[in-house]
């Protein structure tokens, strides 16, 4: 029932009191998987929640998902090996010729905060370089983002090469000019118009 | 305490706005993603980091000394030309929109047969002063030539001045070579374009590389900063002012560096970042804000400037489309813009066009030309014998002067109801998308193409042909 105070403590992005609550929580010996899943992981749902519904605005849930990784740096050591938190891991970035990152590092902090482990390559993102971190990594998902619509096509050129590699990770789109048409046309795995859509998609995918 | 004066206001602010702007240019310098670029600061001696420039305050004072006041582009009608800085507003419309949206709220991707209409729509405007290079940006042609299929329907469906491509350094050197064909080998204004920075303090290869091109050619460039408040930019309207306004005058150091007397309209906004998702929206008071200094700005520094046009966030023909449309363009006519784009058509964070708004905003362009028209007060408009004559009991609508002037003296809106009430309730057209709609298939049905020379036609088509092959 303690573990409230660290879902309280991150929905009011409270880092301080996260950490405090999160040390407080383990010298008491609560279970670590307690702490992690009902704690922080569930509180950064309800972020993801209230965000949708327009309750919270984005810079509010950034200083929450900071607030949720306080209280993860103090977990981590106790966290044995093999129990990782992550639910699976994605690889994003924003395509070749395209510089934009804002709508890309929303969709990378909400994917954190649901317990993915992110890899963010940045911008400019040539296809070969997806298509080798999703194999080093072994990642389960490869997700392209593109605000312009003379960059759209890199998104196409990215998953062929995804595909011509013979890796089986779902790809998923999403930017301003992208559409779920555009995402069949080229063969993408789903399409989000926002963030915490990209999140349920991806739970989607991996289930 | 409101501000009732936005374009008046205070000197001493723009002065504090220039000169944090050079603290920025050369504390913090402005980051270049192309070679070619870096190499001209290189070349002058500019302090550079990597790929990020410093400016001190001489770059920009010499600089700004070369930019033009006003110039003029030429049109393919010499009747429309239109002059930039010499005291009118210049409108085009919609830039840059991938989707239409249709009266029935349906988005779908633009195609070149929108290309086509929108310039005929153009074409027949009584306000659209110019063209835009990418009134939506067509999805059936390919993505990499795409510039050249607009330009030629452009060229051809209207005669009124162009604006260039700067998608790439490719697409620049087409619109030029085309250009070259019409107007031959001159350094005279025939076309502009825009070049837009990235947030903050950035500008991309493709926007350099054809700034660079078009100034070496003496083409116009509109040198355009803006950024998302609060999220590529500070929140507040002073930090924004400051970042964008930096980038722009990088951005003109560098177009005078290529040439010096290169044609600049000075462009810089701000829009917020809607909070709930981190998207950018526009068309609101800190857009309008934005749009209102813009122009003091430019007349600061000499420069003819662009402010933001009918834009909205709406997705159809509601009050919130009118209103957030008339709020952009009415502080952008009252304040003293020389240019904007976006001016018709324009739904949802530029994203989509609609050839219903189109018909609605040309009635707001309509009306905003007349506002900003001066009163007459010459001897006839006194009227003076007249209001004698008919002392205090007269009925002016049986007056020759009233006769002479009745076509004339008011603004006549196309598409906006002046109906009494029992009149407006008979109407079959009572929706205005569906009165947008009426009055756009009388535009299209009276559109008739203008002449050229069909040596030159085909002389354009070949070349564009040619371009696509290779």
């Amino acid at each position: 029932m303690t573990v409230k105070t660290i879902f309280d403590a991150v929905i009011v992005f409270d880092e301080a009191r996260v950490q405090a609550q999160t040390q407080i929580e383990l010298d008491a010996g609560t279970d670590v998987n307690t702490i992690l899943n009902d704690g922080l992981i569930s509180a950064m749902d309800e972020v993801g929640e209230l965000f949708s519904a327009g309750d919270i605005f984005v810079p509010e849930m950034l200083m929450a998902a900071e607030a949720m990784k306080a209280g993860l740096k103090i977990l981590k050591p106790h966290l044995a090996e093999g129990q990782s938190r992550s639910k699976g891991t994605v690889i994003i970035g924003t395509v070749k010729g395209d510089l934009h990152d804002i709508g890309k590092n929303l969709v990378s902090m909400m994917m954190e905060g649901a317990g993915f482990e992110v890899i963010d390559l940045g911008v400019d993102v040539a296809g070969e370089t997806f298509v080798e971190t999703a194999a080093e990594k072994n990642a389960q998902v490869i997700a392209l983002s593109a605000l312009l619509t003379t960059t759209m096509p890199s998104m196409e050129n990215t998953i062929k090469a995804v595909k011509e590699a013979g890796l089986e990770t779902r790809i998923i789109i999403g930017g301003a000019p992208v559409t779920q048409v555009f995402a069949d046309q080229i063969g993408a795995d789903g399409f989000s118009a926002d963030a915490p859509g990209a999140v349920k998609l991806v739970k989607q995918l991996l289930t | 305490m409101f501000n009732r004066a936005l374009i008046n206001f205070d000197t001493s602010i723009l002065e504090q706005i220039h000169s944090r702007s050079l603290e920025l240019l050369s504390d913090s310098g402005i980051r270049f993603f192309s070679e070619k670029a870096v190499d001209v600061f290189r070349s002058r001696g500019f302090r550079i980091s990597g790929q990020t420039v410093f400016f001190e305050e001489k770059d920009i004072a010499d600089a700004l000394q070369t930019v033009p006041p006003k110039f003029t582009i030429k049109a393919r009608n010499p009747d429309k030309n239109i002059c930039i800085g010499g005291g009118d507003y210049m409108m085009a419309p919609g830039y840059g929109p991938p989707f239409i949206i249709e009266t029935s709220g349906e988005k779908r991707n633009a195609t070149l047969k929108d290309v086509h209409t929108f310039c005929r729509l153009v074409q027949t405007s009584e306000y659209l002063d110019f063209n835009s290079s990418i009134v939506v940006q067509p999805n059936d042609v390919a993505t990499q030539t795409a510039h050249l299929d607009i330009l030629l329907a452009t060229i051809l469906l209207t005669d009124k001045p162009l604006m260039g491509s700067s998608s790439s350094e490719i697409a620049a050197r087409d619109s030029l070579k085309l250009a070259e064909r019409i107007w031959g080998n001159s350094n005279d204004p025939v076309m502009i374009s825009l070049v837009d920075s990235l947030s903050p303090l950035q500008y991309s290869e493709e926007s350099l590389d054809s700034l660079m091109l078009y100034a070496a050619s003496g083409q116009p460039v509109i040198i355009h900063s803006s950024c998302s408040l609060g999220s590529t930019g500070p929140i507040t309207i002073a930090g924004s002012l400051v970042i964008s306004n930096a980038t722009t005058l990088a951005g003109i150091c560098l177009s005078q560096l290529i040439r010096p007397g290169t044609p600049i309209v000075y462009g810089l906004g701000g829009s917020p970042t809607e909070m709930r998702t981190g998207g950018y929206v526009n068309a609101s008071p800190e857009d309008a804000k934005h749009t209102a200094i813009v122009t003091a700005l430019g007349r600061f520094y000499g420069i003819p400037c662009r402010s933001q046009g009918a834009l909205t966030e709406s997705f159809c023909l509601d009050y919130q489309a009118g209103m957030e449309s008339a709020m952009m363009m009415t502080t952008a006519a009252l304040s003293g813009a020389d240019v904007s784009l976006h001016t018709c058509g324009t739904y949802g964070s530029m994203l989509a066009m609609s050839f219903e708004k189109f018909i609605a905003d040309e009635d707001l362009c309509g009306a905003l030309k007349k506002l900003m028209k001066p009163v007459e007060f010459s001897e006839d408009a006194f009227a003076m014998d007249l209001i004698k004559e008919l002392g205090t009991s007269g009925n002016y609508l049986m007056q020759r002067h009233t006769m002479k002037r009745c076509r004339t003296e008011f603004y006549e809106p196309a598409l906006n109801t002046r109906a009494i009430h029992a009149r407006w309730q008979q109407l079959e057209l009572r929706d205005m998308d569906k009165r947008a709609g009426k009055v756009l298939e009388n535009r299209l049905s009276a559109y008739e193409k203008p002449d050229i020379d069909p040596h030159l036609e085909r002389d354009l088509e070949k070349f564009v042909e040619g371009r696509k092959v290779s």
